[in-house]
């Protein structure tokens, strides 16, 4: 084992190296070029026997992968944000296809407006596709999760598509020390990929993805994949103990930070929940009993250990950092889900939707969030979805409108501070 | 050296190094089994544009991510950037922030010019550069060795830091080797300085803003107003000007071609008129110069000057 500097990105192209995968096709977005990048220069030199091949689209890049799984290669290929978008039909033609290839995302705001920082509603449009997904914390963690992604995709209870989710800039540009695993006992957690299902022979020739008109016969093969992507709670326990014994590193489906005590619970997911583990430590210094929940591995919904983790708290907010215009958050609605039917569910479920577009979310704004829970949870009544924006975000935001041309127009409906004086005018607009 | 954790905050412009410079002081530190965190923040890629790279070192796990709003030490890869409004260089800094500035000028001059907190120390780390390479603007080597003794750390670990970090950007071993020679000397002309880790601050509950809805005129991302562009000052993204010697110059009117910006008009001698506010400094012009009537001159602190006839 050595221990060195690694971004997100070299982390993530480290994982399929170790892997040793066989084919890798690609196509360049901000911020993930980084990872084909490296995997680009080592299959140049000969430190990786793969074939790396550049095509024209992520559409045509994910046919390819899914194609390329399908005739028995391990296949890894990484995108971001409307690279992701644009591959959207072949997602979910390969998922059916229960190919188990690794797809690396690297979350990036969705256009428009554009932007190059992340949020998780690409990776979360996703979420229906059949692909199972990793969310990671660390760098150490994207490396981790590409290598027990492979384990789990191809456990024979699964066969389905795996993305690991990281987020852009705060991990794919962030270097922190990672821990690189011996090729000799990825060998031993990570057996060469031998489908029984898959892989091509002219003297035994096979049509993947057939049309079944009818509905009975779709309705068996969808059903197929539900069963597969909530056998991998199994495949992923079974992984996560047999990393935890060669590695010495344990990954659960969901973390919990000082949760053992905790009143109200704060749930996070990505590069973000650093922060909120700092959050908590801080708020506890001032007396609050709060933890942390970090939601790991989204698909399959973990709905088990989150509703056990959750019962019983005084109340829970849930910090999506995704929008879903016209609805709020989305996994604030999957957690409240969970809790429906638990006896001792908590007294108010509380949704904030923040760190949009790689907005940060500072010290006050989480103690906010932590204030707020706390008499959400004493009224016994939840709130939300409440828009993380400041009034100095505001102000700043009025002059770049000025500068834009776009002035204000009077406007009919009355302004209202949350939190404050509901008749407090609005605070200046740099006029 | 530092308890618990410390928070750099590189200031420097696209394409001088900044990010590399963090890369070296991250890996220094990790060399000498402190934990580190580097990041580059730098939005679209622009030469000469302010960027900001950050490190965290720390002796145990470090929860936090992203930008420092509160540096326990700032430096500022050339001093014109002091002056730079949207580069905000000494946000966050108190009175006993250390502020290491490269600068050919001595730190009470510019402190007294600016009126601003920190304690500053300055360095012509360029001045140095044009000596040793015969090469101006990047400065990663010498920033990221400067930062790595003012922290506290060895020079056996800022060697390997160097030469591991600039192999990583492809230079050959000449160049590395020379490169190495400037940022150990830069090493020893800094001391280590004094630093006072900041605590979290007890942060009250951040005041909330309730958005409401606008007309799509203001509600979408859009922009209405004519040739707003001029009001964006770039010429503040240049370390070194373009400078005209009227006796050599043949009135070509290449300059002005090449001029990617159209910071460059040419009056009734035909002789280039400098829009300074707008020349960002990228020097094509002087390649570009058949008789070679173009100068390059630093940019230092201070008032600058708006144009040229």
């Amino acid at each position: 084992m050595t221990r060195e500097m690694m971004t997100g990105n070299l982390a993530a192209a480290w994982g399929a190296r170790l892997a040793e995968v066989d084919y890798i096709p690609v196509f360049p977005i901000t911020p993930q070029t980084e990872i084909v990048e490296a995997l680009a220069s080592w299959c140049d030199g000969g430190d990786l026997a793969a074939r790396f091949v550049t095509l024209d689209s992520e559409h045509s890049m994910m046919t390819a992968a899914g194609a390329a799984a399908a005739a028995g290669a391990r296949v890894f290929t990484a995108t971001s944000s409307q690279g992701l978008l644009y591959a959207f039909e072949v997602l979910y033609t390969i998922a059916g296809w229960r190919v188990p290839l690794v797809l690396v995302n690297v979350s990036r705001a969705l256009a428009s407006p554009i932007t190059l920082e992340p949020d998780h509603n690409d990776v979360l449009a996703a979420r229906d596709s059949g692909f199972l997904q990793i969310h990671a914390e660390t760098c150490q963690e994207v490396l981790d999760s590409v290598l027990m992604a492979y384990r789990i995709a191809e456990d024979q209870r699964v066969c389905l598509p795996v993305m690991v989710n990281l987020d852009g800039f705060y991990l794919s540009f962030t270097r922190e020390p990672v821990t690189k695993p011996e090729p000799d006992q990825v060998r031993a957690f990570l057996p060469p990929y031998r489908p029984a299902h898959l892989g091509f022979k002219a003297s035994a020739p096979q049509s993947l993805g057939v049309a079944v008109l009818g509905g009975a016969s779709y309705t068996y093969f969808r059903h197929q994949m539900q069963l597969a992507s909530l056998n991998a709670l199994a495949a992923h326990q079974d992984a996560a103990a047999d990393f935890a014994r060669l590695f010495g590193r344990r990954y659960d489906l969901i973390e919990g930070y000082r949760l053992e005590d905790a009143e109200d619970v704060l749930v996070m997911s990505n590069a973000f929940a650093t922060k909120g583990r700092a959050a908590v430590d801080q708020a506890r210094t001032k007396g609050r009993r709060v933890g942390l929940l970090r939601l790991r591995v989204i698909r399959p919904w973990p709905a088990d250990a989150i509703a056990a983790a959750l019962r019983g708290r005084r109340a829970v907010a849930v910090l999506d950092q995704n929008l879903a215009p016209g609805l709020g958050g989305i996994l604030f609605q999957e957690v409240a889900a969970v809790l429906y039917h638990e006896p001792a569910r908590p007294k108010a479920l509380c949704s904030f939707i923040g760190g949009l577009g790689g907005k940060d979310i500072s010290e006050g704004e989480f103690e906010a969030i932590f204030a707020q829970t706390a008499a959400a949870g004493d009224r016994r009544r939840g709130i939300g979805p409440v828009l993380l924006y400041t009034e100095g975000e505001q102000h700043t935001m009025q002059e770049l409108l000025a500068i834009a041309g776009n002035v204000e127009q009077p406007s009919a409906i009355t302004p209202q501070r949350s939190g404050g004086d509901p008749d407090r005018p609005l605070s200046s607009t740099g006029s | 050296m530092f308890c618990s954790m410390i928070r750099i905050r590189f200031q420097g412009r696209g394409g001088q190094g900044a990010k590399t410079a963090a890369r070296i002081l991250g890996t220094a530190a990790f060399l000498e089994g402190f934990t580190a965190q580097d990041s580059p923040l730098y939005g679209a890629e622009r030469r000469g544009a302010p960027v900001s790279a950050f490190v965290r070192l720390a002796r145990g796990p470090i929860f936090e991510r992203g930008l420092i709003a509160h540096p326990d030490l700032v430096l500022v890869a050339d001093e014109t950037l002091l002056a730079h409004q949207a580069a905000r260089v000494l946000e966050g800094v108190k009175d006993e922030t250390p502020v290491f500035i490269n600068s050919s000028r001595p730190a009470q001059e510019l402190k007294a010019e600016g009126a601003c907190p920190g304690r500053f120390i300055t360095l012509d780390v360029t001045g140095l550069a044009l000596a040793r390479l015969g090469k101006r603007g990047v400065l990663s080597a010498a920033l990221g060795a400067v930062a790595a003794r003012l922290v506290g750390l060895k020079e056996a670990g800022v060697r390997s830091a160097v030469e591991q970090e600039l192999r990583e950007v492809g230079l050959s071993a000449s160049t590395i080797e020379q490169n190495l020679t400037l940022a150990l000397e830069c090493f020893r002309l800094v001391s280590a300085a004094p630093l006072t880790e900041s605590v979290p601050a007890e942060a009250p509950p951040t005041p909330l803003w309730t958005p409401q809805y606008e007309a799509p005129g203001r509600g979408s991302a859009r922009i209405t107003a004519p040739a707003n562009a001029p009001l964006h000052e770039t010429g503040d993204w240049r370390t070194f000007r373009p400078v005209l010697d009227p006796e050599k110059c043949n009135g070509c009117w290449l300059c002005f071609a090449y001029c990617p910006d159209g910071a460059i008009r040419m009056d009734r001698q035909d002789k280039p008129v400098f829009d300074y506010d707008h020349c960002k400094g990228c020097l094509l012009c002087v390649e570009e110069c058949p008789t070679h009537a173009l100068i390059v001159e630093r940019e230092t602190a201070g008032p600058r000057r708006k144009e040229t006839a």
